[in-house]
């Protein structure tokens, strides 16, 4: 009988840290959607700003380059988004003394200076949320349950931001 | 810019002097200057009380609770969680910003209780939270439901790296540098040399006893040196500690208002900071810096990073009254170098301008507040019907009083 009753309470207690867990989960997904929203489409807004003020830029030599790396990135590669955003944020480094000699002052020079800001905050509140989702999927019962189900295990994304 | 609607939440006692209670109301005060709508949520001694702005809702009183080694204010109960529930449900905000989310009060309650962006500001350089001690792993899935995180300093950065992993962007906290700038000295004061002291004169952290044991020395160096003392705190437990030769030259003006500071610092020739350890930011150096005076401070890391390594100001080395005393009178009796260093000073003190913190703070919220605004967390909401329960009470109580009223025409017809 006392087993009987202990076997019951663990079963009880086991489905309730399962569906709270599944809670959690579901929670943790949600905000790594969001974060990579927000990633996204500040990723869009940099490729965008950068293809304007590559316009400013007197030497074609210098603006080329920096044409094909923002249009590359807003064509957005769905493999190898990182390197295209790289590619950019290189492109960009190259031609920062240039772009603050020939489009100071300009309105675009500032939104780019703003949108490279946000990808910088973006993709570190994104990253804390992939670390914070994977920390809970990667333990020992919501693995062995499958308890995220069919979603994917949520990947960092890693580029070099520090441009502008 | 897109005018957003924020909720802030404090979890200290608003009508308490302190370092987070003066974060918020600025940064409120700079946010609704910037055209934004905010409402702060906090803990209040005097809910009635005129100076209380309009944008403050209490959460209730507070119960004093012996917290991280001294006795912390703080609010948690049912009440507290009704009103923190009905707040963020009436209060429909783009995003919500909690401060100090891991000291047990209604950030960490907001936390819970809410859906959607929530940014976090951590405040302490405390390694060692009580509460993440002994409720980690309780409080990590309110703590994940952060979506950006704020540091004020380096050293509050790393205790959120170590304790609740993943970063946090570093904003310093703010001041408001013109009300510092270009302050009077305070009426009637001796045109001597002088160093002014700001602070809790018996919190041993703040190391005025340093200063005293080094003032023999700089009398020595220094023969007309002054000493100006503010702050709350025993002022005949100063006196004692100095010489009786010396009583005369410390002076001790008890706790100032925020009004007057910027005159206690244009009292000084010099302001100096003599902390022994603790510290998270030093705002009241940049303070300093803002009011003109130039700052000799003990060498911790907090200190050292707002004064550049010494571009700003003397670092001396700490516990050291010895080296407090040279120091001192070295930049006492230089006025080329004073001016030096205030001029450094003067440009430095920009970044910690509220106009260049609180636009970095918006650019955070204009990362995260997306097309969802924040909610009462489903889950919250279906563990915790008080909400309803109350106002199932309500109603029924108005039914009981019309049922009542009506009672004696039942009677009669």
């Amino acid at each position: 009988m006392i087993t009987w009753v202990v076997v019951g309470v663990v079963l009880v207690l086991l489905a309730l840290y399962v569906s709270w867990t599944a809670g959690r989960l579901d929670r943790l997904h949600a905000r790594v959607d969001a974060s990579w929203a927000a990633l996204d489409a500040q990723l869009v807004r940099r490729a965008a700003a950068a293809r304007a003020v590559a316009a400013h830029l007197a030497d074609p030599r210098a603006a080329g380059p920096l044409d094909v790396a923002a249009s590359a990135a807003l064509e957005g590669a769905v493999d190898g988004r990182e390197m295209v955003e790289n590619d950019l944020s290189r492109a960009l480094k190259a031609a920062l003394p240039l772009l603050v000699h020939d489009a100071s002052g300009d309105a675009s020079l500032a939104e780019l200076q703003t949108a490279a800001t946000r990808v910088g905050l973006a993709r570190s509140f994104h990253n804390a949320a992939v670390k914070d989702t994977r920390a809970v999927r990667l333990r020992r019962v919501p693995r062995a349950l499958q308890l995220a189900g069919h979603r994917s295990l949520p990947q960092y994304f890693e580029i070099d931001d520090t441009t502008v | 810019m897109r005018l957003l609607r924020i909720g802030i939440v404090c979890p200290y006692v608003w009508d308490t002097p302190g370092g987070v209670q003066a974060h918020v109301h600025d940064l409120a005060d700079s946010l609704i200057a910037l055209g934004h709508t905010v409402s702060v949520l906090t803990p209040v001694d005097e809910p009635d009380s005129p100076d209380l702005p309009s944008y403050v809702v209490p959460a209730g009183r507070a119960v004093p609770v012996p917290y991280n080694g001294s006795v912390a204010r703080l609010v948690f109960g049912p009440l507290s969680l009704t009103r923190t529930r009905r707040w963020l449900r009436d209060g429909r905000f783009d995003v919500l910003h909690v401060h100090e989310p891991t000291v047990p009060s209604v950030s960490m309650l907001a936390c819970f209780a809410a859906s959607g962006p929530i940014v976090a500001t951590f405040h302490t350089a405390t390694a060692r939270s009580r509460a993440l001690q002994v409720f980690g792993t309780a409080l990590q899935p309110a703590l994940e439901k952060v979506t950006g995180r704020i540091a004020v300093s380096p050293a509050a950065r790393r205790v959120v790296v170590e304790h609740l992993g993943g970063d946090a962007v570093l904003i310093p906290n703010g001041v408001d540098v013109a009300r510092f700038e270009g302050a009077q000295p305070l009426p009637g004061r001796p045109d001597v040399p002088t160093v002014v002291f700001l602070g809790r004169i018996d919190e041993p952290r703040k190391g005025l006893a340093v200063l005293l044991e080094a003032l023999p020395e700089l009398a020595e160096l220094v023969p007309d040196v002054h000493l100006l003392v503010a702050g709350p705190g025993d002022a005949d437990d100063v006196r004692e500690a100095v010489p009786p030769s010396l009583r005369d030259r410390v002076e001790l003006i008890g706790m100032v208002s925020e009004q007057d500071k910027p005159r206690v610092f244009a009292s000084g020739t010099v302001y100096c900071a003599p902390n022994t350890h603790g510290e998270s930011f030093g705002i009241v150096l940049v303070e300093a810096m803002a009011a003109g005076t130039p700052v000799v401070a003990s060498d911790l890391e907090a200190f050292r990073r707002v004064l550049d390594d010494g571009a700003y100001g003397l670092l001396v080395p700490v516990r050291d009254a010895g080296a407090l005393a040279v120091g001192l009178a070295a930049l006492l009796q230089d006025p080329e170098r004073r001016a030096q260093l205030a001029a450094a000073a003067h440009d430095a003190v920009r970044a910690y301008d509220w106009s260049t913190v609180t636009r970095q703070i918006v650019e955070v919220y204009e990362t995260v507040a997306l097309a969802v605004p924040v909610a009462v967390d489903p889950s919250f909401e279906a563990a915790l019907p008080a909400d309803e329960v109350d106002d199932d009470a309500g109603r029924l109580a108005r039914a009981l009083r019309r049922w009542m009223s009506e009672l004696p025409r039942r009677g009669s017809g």
